[in-house]
């Protein structure tokens, strides 16, 4: 599905406030069968990060080992293109983590 | 409160290439409408569950649709929440009927899937989802996965558990001629089976369906005036909550609040106890579901509704007996005929007419529909005479 220009210029004005933050893993999956706009990345692990106690993210995990894919790994945000551009041709970035 | 099930059907679920939607209507409704005895024109009003008719058919319009199509000039109004769409759309009728305004109402649930190729709908489900889900690819299995390891790893929940319940769905599914799946499969089979979204495997996962599901429900002054002699089936609770529409946002993984909130609130009007309920429809999308849904609906403490199901506690004899239909694992999941299918199964039950599936002396049943990853829950219980 296309994401609207738009929406991609709104939504990154939120992504710098949680650039180099870290945190836990507190669960992940290694999703096998994507979606359509993810096909290009699979397989892919999504992980749910604690940062602080109120604090919580779902996002993908990249540049990982097997090693990594456990609960209580640390990770750290950073910012990659989430999906594959639509034909408005605009490169939706995003957060991500990496493992530290 | 008291409203009255007049009748339910359910069409095959499965993969209904040859059938379009409106057949798939048109057909259940015609049926139900002749089981209630009822004629076209006692219908008051239409409420339709539906989640993907915009999105993969082109459609939204969905209640003057099918009211054109089954030829009932009368108000009709469409309803969404993502999986549990068909409940929703049967609490709308419920409030309908109890506000008075309404006497009698058709409730419609309908889903056309297998149009499209998976990715597609795989896309097209994850709007209910949250922003953060989406721009992850947080397919549905992803999100159910992530579940399903948090509660792996606070109750020792083990994949042999997990497919006990799509064993237990099967099975059922084997006796249910209206389900998409209806050969018995093993533990041993789940866990051989493609990895879907770790730990999901295949067939941990309900499928991609086509089907429709209708029921005619009145109220009680409206039913004793039809069926003098038969006290019939009526809806005692109907209960809708919600939660937060993504995981992150959740203190707790293991549990769904929403199904907690609405149960608890549900035996209350209905004024009975979990242990009161002898047959139950649950929302298995994926197996650890219906392990959570044990959980939660009280049928048994936390962490331990594995291994009760492993050791065939629900299954066809057991108590409470959980998906005779075969769940959304077997019988199938078109999502918005999913909490219609519910309903008209306990119905069926309660009346004594699930032949090769009955419960025996089912008194009182209880349906469980689930939209999205938990963000929204409809409980429903009903209770014969």
């Amino acid at each position: 599905m296309t994401i609207s220009p738009v929406k991609i210029w709104r939504n990154q004005k939120k992504v710098r406030a949680f650039l180099g933050k870290t945190g836990r893993i507190i669960t992940w999956t290694k999703v096998h069968v994507p979606p359509c706009s993810f096909t290009s990345q699979a397989p892919y692990v999504i992980i749910v990060v604690e940062i602080d106690k109120n604090l919580r993210f779902t996002a993908q995990l990249v540049d990982w080992e097997e090693t990594n894919l456990k609960t209580g790994q640390t990770v750290k945000a950073i910012l990659r293109k989430t999906r594959d551009p639509g034909l408005e041709g605009v490169i939706p970035y995003g957060i991500k983590f990496k493992p530290i | 409160m008291q409203i009255t099930v007049l009748a339910g059907l359910n069409s095959k679920f499965g993969e209904l290439w040859d059938i379009s939607p409106r057949d798939l209507v048109k057909e259940v409704f015609h049926g139900t409408l002749k089981n209630s005895n009822m004629n076209k024109n006692d219908i008051d009003v239409v409420f339709v569950g539906n989640m993907l008719a915009g999105t993969l058919g082109g459609q939204n319009h969905l209640g003057a649709f099918f009211a054109e199509e089954l030829g009932l000039e009368r108000p009709a109004i469409r309803v969404e929440g993502a999986c549990c769409s068909g409940g929703l759309a049967v609490h709308s009728a419920v409030l309908g009927i109890s506000s008075g305004i309404y006497q009698t109402a058709l409730v419609i649930g309908v889903e056309k899937m297998t149009d499209h190729k998976p990715e597609k709908v795989a896309e097209a489900l994850m709007g209910a989802g949250s922003d953060l889900e989406r721009d992850a690819g947080a397919s549905f299995p992803a999100l159910y996965a992530l579940i399903a390891r948090a509660h792996m790893e606070k109750y020792g929940t083990s994949e042999e558990e997990m497919a006990a319940v799509a064993v237990k769905n099967h099975y059922h599914a084997s006796l249910n001629s209206h389900a998409q799946f209806r050969n018995p499969i093993s533990i041993e089979k789940v866990l051989k089976s493609p990895m879907i979204a770790s730990p999901l495997k295949l067939l941990d996962c309900s499928p991609i369906s086509d089907g429709a599901s209708a029921l005619i429900l009145s109220s009680k002054s409206k039913a004793l005036s039809l069926k003098k002699d038969d006290p019939g089936v009526n809806i005692v609770s109907s209960v809708v909550a919600t939660d937060t529409l993504g995981l992150s946002e959740r203190k707790d993984l293991t549990t769904l609040n929403a199904v907690v909130t609405a149960s608890c609130k549900a035996y209350k009007m209905a004024n009975i106890d979990p242990g009161d309920i002898d047959v139950a429809e649950v929302h298995d999308c994926f197996t650890i579901a219906e392990i959570i849904a044990m959980e939660d609906l009280g049928f048994f403490p936390r962490g331990q509704a594995g291994k009760a199901i492993l050791e065939g506690k629900t299954r066809l004899g057991g108590r409470p007996v959980v998906n005779t239909s075969g769940g959304l694992k077997a019988a199938g999941h078109p999502v918005g005929a999913t909490g219609v299918k519910q309903i008209v199964e306990i119905y069926q039950q309660l009346m004594g007419v699930s032949g090769k599936k009955q419960v025996k002396n089912a008194k009182i049943g209880l349906t469980h529909n689930v939209g999205g990853s938990g963000a929204t829950a409809v409980i429903h219980i009903l209770k014969r005479g």
